[in-house]
């Protein structure tokens, strides 16, 4: 079944020094023409197939948080709040010499990328976030701490409605080299426990407070089926950010750019060209 | 060699299909599975015991802290030892406290920590071994919410202020990463100069490095079935502790064993086996295994290592249904006549160097009149032929407190 999904991912990466140079952020760059920022969610930077079709039109740079960079797994022990963590990504940002990019952020990755934009309201021209965390609502939880405390073989049914579609497949399929699985494994479950810094119990770091800020136009895409951030949580985004509308994808769990692949890509360029 | 006597403190009397309906930890409804009056003996029971095995000819006393757990509702187990300070003050038993819970890494008031400990030192005049694990994944990170890669650096933090603040005989400021106090002047301050300290651990060489490096002493446990987990995480530690050029002094270590005497073999096992099967199927068995690791509570590279070696877990994946048969094997309990018992108590204390020899007297549901038998068939058979043992070395104990006999 993988077999079917072809990916072709980063063709280089760019090491950016930050944190007055004691954390060398890597960012996977592939494609060419504007520039594009995607910011990645709990799991780590996974380049699928959305990533690739964006490298199309578009110099797509997505940074790894510090931590889950392959073979630089200490780096998040520099990283003590989710202050330095956004002071940290606006560093890298400004950085690379991006002029204003549009940002797509997904899951805790378009919570970051969310209170970046509250915090420097010229950092991106627009921003996509796509089933972002971020937002607490008693009647609603998120169940983002299920990613943790949930047996490992019951994750993909978090972030999928259809787990046994190709590019879930390929996602959860480990390297076949016994040491390169298990040091696959291990660095999956560890890029987890650097994000769970800033989402654990709850992805909440007051953003709820921080997210009128935001001023740039704002594309809110959200699976309808998402069990992990439930699409309740689309209309929350959409009447605190002022320019902002909200597109609801049927069929879709948390991933909509994965389990529904050209109807995301047709609203994201969409409204990129618009 | 030290014997101390240990209990955790299950509820009793749930229904022998638990393990297949109810986690041990975190979830499993209260109001469901309990009967006040039950919970109330239980309580009363534990005390009674304790006590009982502090008249009873043991060197000490132990208890460990779990929190929102069904088999051990010890969620601060310095109010038992409280009690049991007081009462065994009172007698002239001068046997030892082990606290080897307080859990560090969840703590938000570590000072409140270092002060309950400084007074039960107070009451029992100098009879206090302070415990501090790091706790479990699900405790640190579940019950008490601390995000699972910052437990380890809580851990020493706390540990360093606990111990700055018995030690100071001046009142100072801590500017931590995770406690900010202007002025730290903990009131008591331990009656001994330096309570000893045990860590309870399981094995992971990071842990065991610190505990070495700090000269305090290793506590570990037979539940993972010492026939398969004793020899290498022993070896482990005693291997560290040479290249770290610490001496191989065993009171370096103290190890927590399940042990329950009858008149014969055949006795025991007929009256303490259904009990100790179905504690170890409804305590430990029921931690779901991912609880016990949550993704950043172990560093990467102990994650490497467990994938490919998950040894160290002994028989704890299969728990939740184990046979008793099995759990005899792997030594998770030593069940016997006093001759069967003292031989493989004494086996084992030789050869993996044990100086304070922690034995638990009551798992899962086992009644009161059984664990008061089992401490009378302990302590008249079995303790006598323990005493003594490491005196022909003549190594100093040092962790051991200075008021205890």
């Amino acid at each position: 079944m993988s077999a079917q999904v072809v990916i072709k991912g980063p063709e280089r990466t760019e090491v950016v020094k930050a944190w007055n140079d004691q954390i060398d952020v890597q960012v996977k760059v592939a494609g060419s023409g504007p520039a594009l920022v995607y910011l990645h969610p709990a799991a780590g930077l996974y380049w699928d197939q959305f990533l690739d079709k964006l490298a199309e039109t578009h110099t797509v740079y997505a940074p790894e948080m510090p931590g889950t960079s392959f073979g630089d797994p200490y780096a998040i022990h520099k990283v003590d709040t989710f202050l330095d963590l956004v002071l940290i990504y606006e560093e890298v940002l400004r950085k690379l010499g991006l002029n204003r990019p549009v940002a797509i952020g997904q899951s805790f990755g378009g919570m970051l990328m969310c209170d970046l934009a509250a915090h420097f309201p010229d950092i991106f021209s627009k921003i996509i976030p796509l089933d972002p965390a971020g937002l607490w609502r008693d009647d609603v939880p998120v169940l983002t701490n299920k990613l943790y405390i949930d047996k490992p073989e019951n994750l993909p049914g978090y972030l999928f409605l259809d787990p046994s579609i190709p590019a879930a497949q390929a996602m959860f399929t480990p390297p076949a080299d016994p040491e390169m699985m298990v040091k696959h494994i291990a660095h999956m479950v560890w890029s987890l426990g650097c994000v769970a810094k800033f989402i654990w119990p709850f992805p909440d770091q007051g953003l709820a407070k921080r997210i009128h800020r935001i001023s740039v136009p704002a594309l809110i895409i959200w699976g309808k089926q998402d069990k992990l951030i439930p699409v309740a949580y689309a209309e929350e985004f959409q009447k605190r950010i002022a320019n902002s509308r909200v597109e609801i994808i049927d069929q879709s769990g948390h991933i909509p750019q994965m389990e529904q692949l050209d109807k995301t890509l047709a609203l994201v360029k969409a409204f990129i060209a618009s | 060699m030290k014997v101390l006597a240990f209990e955790q403190l299950a509820y009793r009397h749930f229904a022998s299909d638990y393990a297949s309906n109810y986690d041990s930890i975190t979830t499993m409804p209260y109001h469901k599975l309990v009967d006040r009056k039950l919970m109330h003996q239980d309580h009363m029971h534990f005390l009674d015991e304790m006590l009982h095995a502090a008249r009873s000819g043991f060197d000490g006393l132990a208890t460990t802290e779990h929190e929102q757990a069904s088999y051990d509702i010890l969620p601060n187990p310095n109010l038992q030892m409280s009690a049991l300070a007081y009462a065994t003050q009172s007698e002239g038993l001068d046997v030892g406290l082990a606290c080897v819970g307080r859990s560090l890494a969840k703590s938000r008031e570590p000072l409140r920590i270092a002060a309950e400990y400084a007074v039960l030192d107070q009451i029992s005049a100098g009879r206090l071994v302070a415990g501090f694990p790091i706790g479990l994944s699900y405790d640190v990170n579940r019950n008490n919410g601390i995000p699972p890669i910052e437990t380890r650096a809580r851990f020493y933090e706390n540990l360093e202020l606990i111990k700055k603040a018995w030690a100071a005989k001046e009142v100072f400021a801590w500017n931590g990463k995770y406690n900010k106090f202007p002025e730290v002047n903990t009131w008591p301050r331990p009656y001994q100069d330096k309570p000893p300290v045990w860590t309870p651990a399981v094995g992971n060489p990071v842990t065991l490095a610190g505990i070495i490096d700090n000269d305090d002493a290793f506590l570990y446990l037979s539940w993972f079935g010492p026939k398969l987990t004793g020899q290498r995480v022993f070896d482990r530690y005693w291997d560290l502790a040479e290249e770290r050029g610490k001496d191989r002094n065993p009171y370096r270590l103290a190890f927590v064993q399940a042990v329950f005497v009858g008149e014969t073999d055949a006795e025991a096992h007929r009256e303490y086996g259904p009990h100790i099967e179905q504690g170890y199927r409804t305590g430990l068995g029921s931690i779901p295994m991912q609880s016990l690791g949550l993704p950043g509570y172990i560093d990467i590279k102990g994650v490497e290592f467990l994938i490919k070696d998950p040894g160290d877990f002994g028989i704890v994946p299969k728990m939740r249904t184990i046979e008793y048969k099995e759990l005899v094997d792997q030594q998770c309990a030593i069940v016997g006549s006093p001759e069967t018992v003292t031989q493989q108590l004494l086996e084992m204390v030789k050869n993996f160097r044990i100086g304070h020899l922690v034995i638990m007297v009551q798992i899962g549901s086992m009644p009161h009149e059984l664990v008061m038998k089992n401490i009378d068939m302990l302590s008249k058979h079995v303790l006598p032929k323990l005493k003594g043992t490491w005196e022909d070395e003549n190594w100093e104990n040092r962790w051991w407190p200075s008021g205890a006999r």
